[in-house]
């Protein structure tokens, strides 16, 4: 065959057709972004023009480098003291969730615990809300009077002051870190619990194995890959986490890398803040590099045999009882009680007094008064807040649909061409997104975007950046989904329209989309989700004209107007649980399958 | 010494009923395969005594000692029973090597490392296996990983050995191979086995008792000849044998006191019961149940078919005849060719052809059968 007629009998094939077409695609949007973002750490912006003597912007420049690295005290507290603060916090995070998480997905699995449908369901409500949802609500619950302003419900209502290690700073991040990715755990480590051989666990109880040692000995040998790897996640995700150590670190100035990358790239150091996020994506790379390893290295031990629902389950005996309602209790406070919180904060009219005579509908209904949230009327009658909410609406259902579109196509062509050098590449750049922190990302786009590039005019601004920077970090989810999805669907279900004539874009839509609606669906909802209730990828990029809810949120919390704030967080961790029960209801499309794989 | 006695057990999943009723007694040293076709009951009921899984009414006891009793409430876990289990898929601990594998149990005795040592080398030998003791499981073929799964189970020297579909996932040559050695393990231990297979050829084959089981309910619990030969209805006729029984519905009615005029398209046949006399209502739907080998092929006789099909395969020969409106199965030993449509006439012999009720399927009686 001739190199022209093998390109011909390549290109009539609709996979590689997508195929040549994501990798072009993507490399533009991914690794280009990377480039740009080195050239951006050793030129000279134009806002640092002052602290660079005699430098035009554009020229090259290592003074960033050795600002951020070399230079002492000032590289100290740039970065090394809140890489260090970064670090421990993920450690911690991932301690939290892993051991709540694979805790509860032990019992849920392995145990008679009681209630097992209301723990499981609920138990995940804490990562289907926005992660600074809990951090609200421990500010609103543990806030002292020690940083200025009001004191929260629980000094209110106990009239014991919070020590500030307890209100603010690294407890609070990593516990609520924690706790909003515990479910993160509990889905990955669950789906492994309930794949695994439940006969491999019965053999060592008739060898008369006690519970603790089947545990140690068989249970968690066998588990330990998908425990390392869902740590890893959990760490790369923690590290990129903006929102909550924004909100709780703040205030005692308890820096990390995402705060700080906010600090200097809104500030007058573009350049510091570029090297963060570098160092973030290498970290984030490292990561997945040790993940790959360490799963390439130790082949899955999972065998699914359909007859672990046989599973002979431990008796708790006379703790069973206890523990379940104590762990329903402990669900009810993470995903209850915050919004009760929210609740009765916006109802508040004098910040830190919760009697009765204090509430009032000001801040959700009332006409703007002068001497309250300067002048701004309730959320109700907010026509900005209007604004923002369909800004969020619309554009969390474009990135959706562009995203979960593109990862069916992706999973699709890649799953087709299985074992090629391009179909491996592919996706490993659908999946890159992942790794780089959400903060960085947008500041990446940023920086290439806010002028005109190659053929793309300058987007700085407009929503077609938002809805590209939310499509492609989200596209790892969707990716992921579609290629599950694929890989379950044999290819003779294709080939079986192909060979009736059908056509491919009916094979998509009639006989592939069809069998696998539950999964590839899966890869919309997620990205909705996530983009409903996304923040740091946005604040760097958002004009007021494009403002979403998160972002107005965060705008509301940092001029300290709470109560707005609180009313925000409450309507999208509505619209957030609404939208997911609905379409979980509806198309049987739920988060797990996104993640759990 | 172990005898298990099962007492009306009964398992239900929600409103499903997996097991219904189930008494039988297993006796010491016995080899019980539990028979069925798969969702029957037996995987249930082997897990049920062996305390995998709580019954939801009734009694276990083995060897004297009462290990389940809802009534009593009485659930003694799995650990404390004495015996061993043989995973279908194996269940060989995928982290550990063999001799890890085997010597988990014997830890958990607490055997000193000297004996576990000789002990591991004794099973390893025993089952022909010795080089592969510092291997993973996952570097062994089917067969290998099959006999690991023997020496790990045996380790401990249990009394009772519960066996779930252990040769399932070999190939038919294995298959065959691994028979032989279970029955000479039998043999060899003393131990009773009891046996979980939907294959009726490994029923037969291995055990001392068969219990056959349907849709929860016991259908024969007998040694496997009597439940070939003399089977208690329809459905243990069928699920029995390979090629399958024939059957043939008709109407029979008594005739000459003890016998039986059976009347079809193109067959007239009188039936003789030696399991004692037979009484019908005139006119009464009967089943007539022949296994292929009573039915010869005789030039002379008066009972003609057409060849539908030969299936010859070496030492023996598959006949498939058309008489009237049924289609029989003769086996015939040796190879033998016949020509599609000759013409053939045919023979019954023995006295193992079985009169079951046409409508309950119960069996009525076993005796002759003869073309007139």
């Amino acid at each position: 065959m001739t190199a022209a007629n093998r390109f011909k009998s390549f290109i009539r094939k609709p996979h590689n057709v997508i195929l040549v077409a994501l990798a072009i695609s993507l490399s533009f949007l991914t690794l280009f972004p990377l480039l740009s973002l080195v050239r951006d750490t050793v030129i000279v912006h134009p806002s640092e023009l002052m602290s660079i003597r005699g430098s035009k912007p554009g020229d090259l420049t290592i003074f960033h480098w050795r600002k951020v690295f070399f230079d002492g005290e000032t590289s100290q507290n740039l970065f090394y003291k809140p890489f260090w603060n970064t670090i421990n916090i993920s450690l911690g995070a991932c301690l939290v969730s892993l051991v709540l998480g694979g805790g509860v997905a032990w019992l849920i699995t392995r145990s008679d615990l009681r209630w097992k449908s209301f723990i499981s369901t609920a138990f995940i409500f804490p990562y289907i809300m926005p992660s600074w949802t809990l951090a609200m609500a421990w500010l609103n619950f543990f806030r002292n009077r020690l940083i200025g302003g009001a004191p929260g419900l629980f000094t209110a209502l106990t009239g014991i002051e919070t020590p500030n290690w307890f209100a603010y700073g690294a407890f609070p991040i990593v516990i609520v870190l924690g706790l909003h990715y515990a479910p993160f755990a509990y889905i990955l480590i669950g789906g492994i619990l309930r794949n695994m051989d439940a006969n491999l666990e019965e053999a060592a109880v008739i060898l008369k194995a006690s519970r603790f040692k089947i545990l140690r000995r068989i249970t968690m040998p066998i588990v330990m890959p998908a425990i390392l790897s869902t740590f890893l996640l959990v760490f790369s995700s923690c590290m990129s986490a903006f929102a909550v150590p924004a909100f709780l670190g703040t205030p005692v100035r308890f820096q990390v890398l995402t705060t700080q990358l906010f600090r200097t790239l809104n500030g007058l150091n573009p350049g510091y803040g570029y090297i963060m996020a570098l160092v973030m994506i290498v970290l984030g790379t490292l990561i997945l590099m040790i993940n790959q390893w360490f799963v390439g290295k130790r082949k899955s031990f999972t065998t699914v045999t359909g007859k672990s629902s046989n599973i002979s389950l431990v008796k708790l005996r006379s703790l069973r009882t206890p523990l379940s309602a104590g762990l329903v209790l402990f669900i009810l406070a993470v995903a209850v009680l915050p919004l009760v919180t929210f609740a009765i904060e916006s109802f508040i009219l004098a910040p830190g007094d919760y009697s009765f005579k204090n509430m009032t509908l000001q801040f959700w209904a009332g006409e703007g008064r002068v001497d309250i949230g300067g002048g701004e009327p309730g959320i109700l009658l907010n026509k900005y807040i209007y604004l923002g909410l369909w800004n969020s609406i619309r554009l969390s259902v474009v990135v959706a649909l562009v995203a979960g579109s593109v990862g069916v196509l992706a999973g699709y062509a890649i799953v087709r061409t299985r074992g090629t050098r391009l179909s491996g590449y592919v996706n490993n750049l659908a999946f890159f997104p992942y790794l780089m922190p959400s903060m960085a990302f947008g500041a990446i786009y940023l920086s290439m975007f806010a002028k005109p590039n190659l053929f793309i005019p300058s987007l700085y601004g407009s929503f077609a950046l938002l809805v590209l920077v939310g499509a492609v970090k989200y596209l790892p989810f969707a990716s992921r989904a579609g290629i599950n999805a694929m890989l379950q669907l044999s290819g003779e279900i294709e080939e079986a329209g192909l060979i009736l004539g059908v056509p491919w874009w009916k094979r998509m839509t009639r006989i592939i989309f069809p069998i696998q609606k539950s999964s590839f669906l899966s890869g919309y909802l997620l990205p909705f989700i996530s983009c409903m209730r996304e923040l740091a990828l946005f604040v760097l990029l958002i004009t007021p004209a494009n403002r979403v809810l998160t972002t107005m949120l965060f705008q509301y919390n940092e001029k300290g107007w709470n109560q707005y704030a609180n009313a925000i967080n409450l309507m999208i961790v509505v619209i957030v649980l609404v939208f997911n029960t609905a379409i979980n209801k509806i198309t049987g499309a739920s988060i797990d399958k996104g993640i759990g794989g | 010494m172990p005898e298990i006695i099962l007492k009306d057990v009964t398992k239900r999943f929600g409103k499903f009923i997996a097991v219904d009723k189930l008494s039988m007694t297993i006796g010491d040293g016995d080899f019980v395969t539990l028979l069925g076709p798969s969702g029957c009951g037996k995987t249930t009921t082997l897990r049920m005594i062996a305390g995998l899984e709580t019954p939801t009414e009734g009694e276990i006891l083995i060897g004297g000692k009462t290990v389940f009793s809802s009534e009593k409430g009485i659930d003694v876990s799995p650990d404390k029973r004495d015996v061993g289990f043989l995973f279908q898929n194996y269940a060989l601990w995928p982290h550990m090597t063999v001799e890890q594998n085997i010597s988990f149990g014997l830890e958990n005795l607490k055997w000193d490392k000297e004996r576990i040592r000789d002990r591991i080398a004794e099973l390893l030998a025993m089952l022909k296996i010795s080089q592969f003791g510092k291997r993973y499981p996952s570097e062994l073929s089917g067969g290998q990983q099959q006999r690991v799964a023997i020496a790990r189970t045996l380790a401990t020297g249990p009394k009772v050995l519960f066996m779930d579909e252990p040769l399932s996932n070999l190939d038919a040559k294995l298959r065959t191979e691994m028979r032989s050695e279970l029955k000479r393990l039998h043999a060899e231990t003393g131990s009773t086995f009891v046996y979980v297979t939907h294959d009726q050829l490994e029923a037969m084959t291995l055990s001392t008792r068969t219990c056959l089981m349907q849709d929860g309910l016991l259908q024969q619990y007998e040694p496997p000849l009597t439940v070939y030969h003399r089977p208690a209805n329809r459905f243990v006729a069928d699920f029995v044998g390979s090629p399958t029984m024939n059957f043939i519905e008709a109407k029979g009615d008594n005739v000459n006191l003890d016998e039986i005029k059976i009347e079809l398209p193109g067959m007239r046949l009188i039936f003789t019961p030696t399991s004692g006399s037979l009484t019908l209502r005139a006119g009464q739907a009967i089943t007539l149940g022949i296994r292929p080998e009573f039915i010869r092929i005789e030039e002379r006789s008066t009972l003609r078919g057409k060849i539908y099909a030969t299936l010859p395969s070496g030492m023996e020969t598959v006949v498939r005849i058309q008489v009237g409106e049924n289609l029989l199965t003769s086996v015939v030993f040796g190879s033998i060719d016949f020509d599609v449509d000759a013409d053939v006439g045919l023979g019954f012999a023995g006295d193992h052809c079985i009169v079951f009720d046409g409508e309950s399927g119960e069996k009525l009686a076993h005796g002759k059968l003869a073309a007139v």
